[in-house]
């Protein structure tokens, strides 16, 4: 199989502070990598890194053995699909938000509908139109999920993507996204099994 | 019609004596405010007193280096007054501020003595510094309004901006509905004075006018000049802040570079 997405000698330093030096990790096509360690040692900073809304101090990343510069960030971005921790609100409504993502000169016109992906999460079609702060934790998990699929990316980097489901619905997430390739942080090593994923553990160098 | 009655210092303080009534006001309902109406009634008498005595040699000599001086050293103290409103702080906010100045001010009051009121020479102080003051005056305000809107946008709504960034969006796509919403608060203020203007309100220039004994149809159309050139200048002023604040928080690669941004100490 061959290497999508691939980093080397990534080092973020915050202050004097380094979260992590020399990282190196390569992502096949189809297959799973987990990042654990414990709260504070870089994980979702890794993943904003290998997303380029972070710069890194050192290192190189290469999508398809080109850097971002030679994609365009924005491109990048489009295809190299962060979902971040902790389901956000944003303004408005998820129906209104994904009007706005479509307007986006990145945006491709014939990806996956986001209502079909959220409807396979078992998420009510009424949902689109309430506003994003009076939807639960996991109903904007699983909302911001099916957005960022929409962009038909190649590769999900995804920040404790199940943290606030309940078990049937992390079984339905790890169905919808069996065989793609993703980059999970997760605390959860029953997940990782599941996953059949290799490991970066974070804070043991 | 004759010009206006002289005005003796005896006649200004008893003006003054008005703001007692603030001074009392801020005792009785502890607002915490007589200091600060003690220093603006100050500030008040010094700056326009001593614009006075500046303006008269200006006006007098009519030398084109004096009067762009001048001009030059309103421009910086407006653009000074402008992010005095302004909550945060980033490198590069007061060239913002005074370059949008700067291009909003000089290009109206340009377009007015040249064009509108064709003045004879067109940097003739008599017009030209009176116009660029009123115009500044106003221009200041929306620059504060519009960059305090978007830079507590920018900073509070920075995890929508990041995962619209995250999503594939370019830095103008992210930020467009920030920009858009600050010039729009900028501009509501003149906004809703073109709208009760005549109505309500004498504005300064048109009370100075008819007070000067102009003939009051004249001084309308004066004002109306005044008025669009202001709101021009407003616009044009208040989106350059907004635009070259915005996009200097942002780096090549189109990530939110949000650090940048210092809160103000008050």
């Amino acid at each position: 199989m061959s290497a999508v997405l691939e980093a080397r000698g990534l080092t973020r330093r915050i202050g004097e502070r380094i979260l992590f030096q020399g990282l190196g990790l390569t992502l096949r096509a189809g297959t799973s990598c987990c990042v654990q360690g414990a709260s504070g040692t870089g994980k979702t900073q890794l993943l904003r890194l290998l997303a380029g809304l972070d710069p890194a101090d050192e290192g190189t990343i290469t999508l398809h053995g080109r850097p971002p510069e030679a994609w365009g960030m924005p491109t990048w971005r489009a295809r190299v699909a962060y979902v971040p921790q902790g389901a956000p609100i944003v303004s408005a409504t998820p129906a209104a938000w994904r009007a706005r993502l479509e307007t986006l000169r990145t945006h491709p016109p014939d990806g996956p509908d986001p209502c079909e992906v959220a409807a396979r999460l078992s998420l009510p079609q009424a949902a689109w139109e309430q506003p994003w702060a009076s939807l639960s934790g996991g109903e904007r998990q699983r909302l911001h999920l099916a957005l960022a699929l929409s962009t038909a990316p190649e590769v999900l980097l995804l920040d404790e993507p199940t943290a606030a489901l309940d078990p049937a619905l992390v079984g339905a997430v790890e169905a919808l996204l069996a065989g793609r390739t993703a980059l999970w942080v997760t605390h959860d090593p029953a997940q990782i099994e599941r996953l059949g994923a290799d490991v970066i553990s974070m804070g043991s160098r | 019609m004759s010009g206006p009655i002289p005005l003796s210092a005896l006649d200004v303080a008893l003006a003054s004596s008005l703001l007692l009534l603030h001074g009392l006001l801020s005792a009785w309902l502890g607002l915490g405010l007589t200091r600060r109406v003690g220093v603006a009634a100050l500030r008040s008498v010094l700056q326009l007193t001593l614009l006075g005595y500046v303006l008269a040699p200006v006006l007098a000599w009519e030398q084109p280096l004096l009067v762009f001086l001048l001009g030059g050293i309103m421009i910086m103290i407006g653009a000074r007054e402008a992010l005095g409103r302004v909550s945060r702080s980033h490198r590069g906010l007061f060239s913002s501020a005074l370059g949008a100045l700067a291009l909003g001010g000089i290009t109206t009051t340009i377009l007015a003595t040249t064009v509108i009121v064709r003045v004879q020479p067109w940097w003739s102080p008599q017009y030209l510094v009176p116009l660029l003051g009123m115009i500044l005056g106003n221009a200041l305000t929306g620059v504060g309004l519009g960059l305090e809107r978007s830079l507590d946008q920018l900073d509070t709504g920075r995890v929508e901006v990041e995962l619209l960034l995250a999503r594939g969006a370019t830095w103008w796509e992210a930020s467009r509905p920030v920009v858009a919403d600050a010039i729009r608060t900028g501009l509501i203020p003149i906004l809703n004075s073109m709208s009760v203007v005549g109505l309500v309100s004498i504005p300064g220039m048109m009370t100075g006018q008819i007070l000067g004994g102009v003939d009051p149809v004249l001084a309308a159309r004066y004002q109306i000049v005044i008025l669009f050139l202001i709101a021009g200048a407003i616009a044009v002023s208040t989106a350059t802040a907004v635009l070259i604040s915005t996009s200097s928080l942002f780096d090549a690669a189109h990530r939110l570079r949000i650090h940048r941004l210092q809160r103000k100490r008050r």
